[in-house]
């Protein structure tokens, strides 16, 4: 059911809204009545110990995790199990993950061209000029036509981030982005999402680096066990956690 | 003591050339029609079609618990009879030997190819469906552009083998009465009573053209193994 993105469904402002969403996987409960908003321009910051259901939330709202019940609106359409509501919101929102996920057989412009190309429809001269454009944004317009494989970690995550940004998505989820990668390369992955960050663009990011989530985070939300626990804005959330387990985590990732 | 005398090569150069010929298309209409059947059952068994993925299940199992030279026998046999049922006159239907060959071969190889090929589709990675998704690819899309080209490249080695085994194969047209390579050296070689020469020559023959392959997919698979390692 499309919902106008002014109307009642949608409050004015947020672009993603969670409500009282489920999720479970046989008899384990995933997610357990989550409740979240995202606004437009802003970075919202998912963390929490492994297992607490994270990646999982994120998943839901581009429908790769079918959610087993509440509600997800996203750009004023609901996830339904309808395929076209479901690409419609797809187009919307990009992602990025853990293991990059690019195509080891297409060059970094193909991986870049192919999905704005077969599902914007645009042509392969506007496909290769946004593919230049963004690769240059992500600092690697020089690789254009090497293969995944010959990249190096940090490198393969830009172009997955520039390959999802060439779809001009209006919201962009990180799941753990840059956990796959060296130390060394942690740094230019996360110069690139703190950039687009501060363009603006609408962002959900699991990650455990809490040094870029109190430099963009609009938001820290600390999930447990399938539940959002916690919600703060980031100063807040680490210098004074409310709660025993976000302490208790927050200790553990700092240590 | 005989002395080897290749002379009689020269001389039936034409109708070994005929014969290699019939072999190679053979060999090569089996690939495409067995590669693009072949494709479309893997995709039938993986998407897990009601009723019709059974149906190729079955028809996988029992080609490939039959050798090749019994359903070229039921084929070429078999086939005008039923063919005759059905036209409803009660007559068989003659379909020639080389139909047969084309068909039955074919036929044979898409049960092989669509192994392959359905193995190689379990072994894509979950990451690449994943990613595939969240840029709202359509399945079409996905398999056209970013799966089956993954699963070609790293079957690439097996279909080659089976493809040799295909060209081998070929030579069991002679119980169609049709002469491939090997049909037209053994004709020769009884004929002029120079078996050693012939077999010896058409043995060359076939480790010519084996080796080549092989060396021609290597090559390929040089040229994209960037694009295969991770």
């Amino acid at each position: 059911m499309p919902l106008d993105t002014a109307g009642n469904a949608t409050p004015s402002g947020s672009i993603v809204v969670v409500e009282n969403l489920v999720k479970r996987f046989g008899a384990f409960t995933a997610l357990n009545d989550i409740n979240l908003r995202v606004d437009k321009g802003e970075t919202i910051v998912l963390c929490g110990p492994s297992g607490s259901g994270k990646s999982t939330l994120i998943r839901c709202i581009n429908h790769i995790e079918q959610h087993d019940g509440g509600r997800i609106v996203v750009d004023g359409i609901e996830l339904s199990n309808r395929m076209a509501d479901i690409n419609s919101v797809r187009c919307e929102v990009g992602m990025v993950f853990q293991s990059f996920n690019l195509f080891p057989h297409l060059t970094v412009a193909e991986n870049c061209m192919l999905a704005p190309m077969k599902v914007r429809g645009i042509s392969q001269f506007e496909a290769r000029d946004r593919a230049r454009l963004l690769l240059r944004k992500v600092r690697i317009a020089d690789q254009a036509d090497k293969y995944p494989a010959q990249l190096s970690g940090g490198q393969q995550q830009r172009v997955a981030i520039a390959r999802a940004l060439c779809m001009q998505p209006k919201i962009m989820l990180f799941d753990e982005p840059t956990s796959a990668l060296d130390p060394e390369m942690v740094k230019e992955v996360l110069e690139t999402m703190v950039e687009l960050a501060k363009e603006g663009m609408t962002m959900v990011c699991v990650t455990h680096e809490m040094g870029f989530a109190r430099e963009v985070a609009d938001q820290v939300v600390f999930m447990d066990r399938g539940s959002i626990i916690e919600e703060a804005d980031p100063e807040t959330f680490f210098r004074a956690p409310r709660t025993e387990r976000a302490k208790g985590f927050l200790n553990q990732i700092i240590h | 003591m005989n002395t080897l005398d290749f002379s009689i090569v020269a001389q039936s150069w034409p109708y070994l050339w005929s014969g290699l010929l019939f072999s190679l298309s053979l060999t090569a209409a089996a690939f495409a029609i067995g590669m693009i059947l072949g494709t479309c059952l893997a995709l039938v068994q993986h998407f897990d079609v009601p009723v019709l993925a059974k149906i190729v299940r079955s028809y996988v199992a029992i080609i490939r618990s039959i050798p090749l030279i019994l359903v070229l026998f039921w084929f070429f046999f078999l086939m005008p009879i039923v063919l005759g049922h059905l036209s409803g006159n009660g007559r068989p239907v003659p379909i020639g030997a080389s139909a047969t060959a084309f068909t039955t071969f074919g036929l044979f190889e898409a049960a092989y190819y669509s192994e392959i090929i359905r193995v190689g589709l379990r072994a894509v990675n979950k990451g690449q469906f994943e990613a595939c998704q969240a840029l709202a690819l359509s399945t079409y899309h996905t398999y056209r552009h970013i799966v089956l080209p993954q699963v070609l490249r790293v079957a690439s080695p097996i279909i080659l083998s089976q493809t040799i085994i295909l060209f081998q194969d070929t030579s069991l047209v002679y119980v169609l009465s049709l002469t491939d390579l090997l049909g037209a050296a053994s004709k020769l070689a009884q004929l002029n009573g120079r078996l050693v020469e012939m077999y010896l020559v058409v043995a060359v023959a076939y480790l010519i053209i084996s080796s080549a392959a092989s060396q021609c997919v290597a090559s390929l698979r040089k040229r994209y193994a960037i694009a295969t390692t991770r």
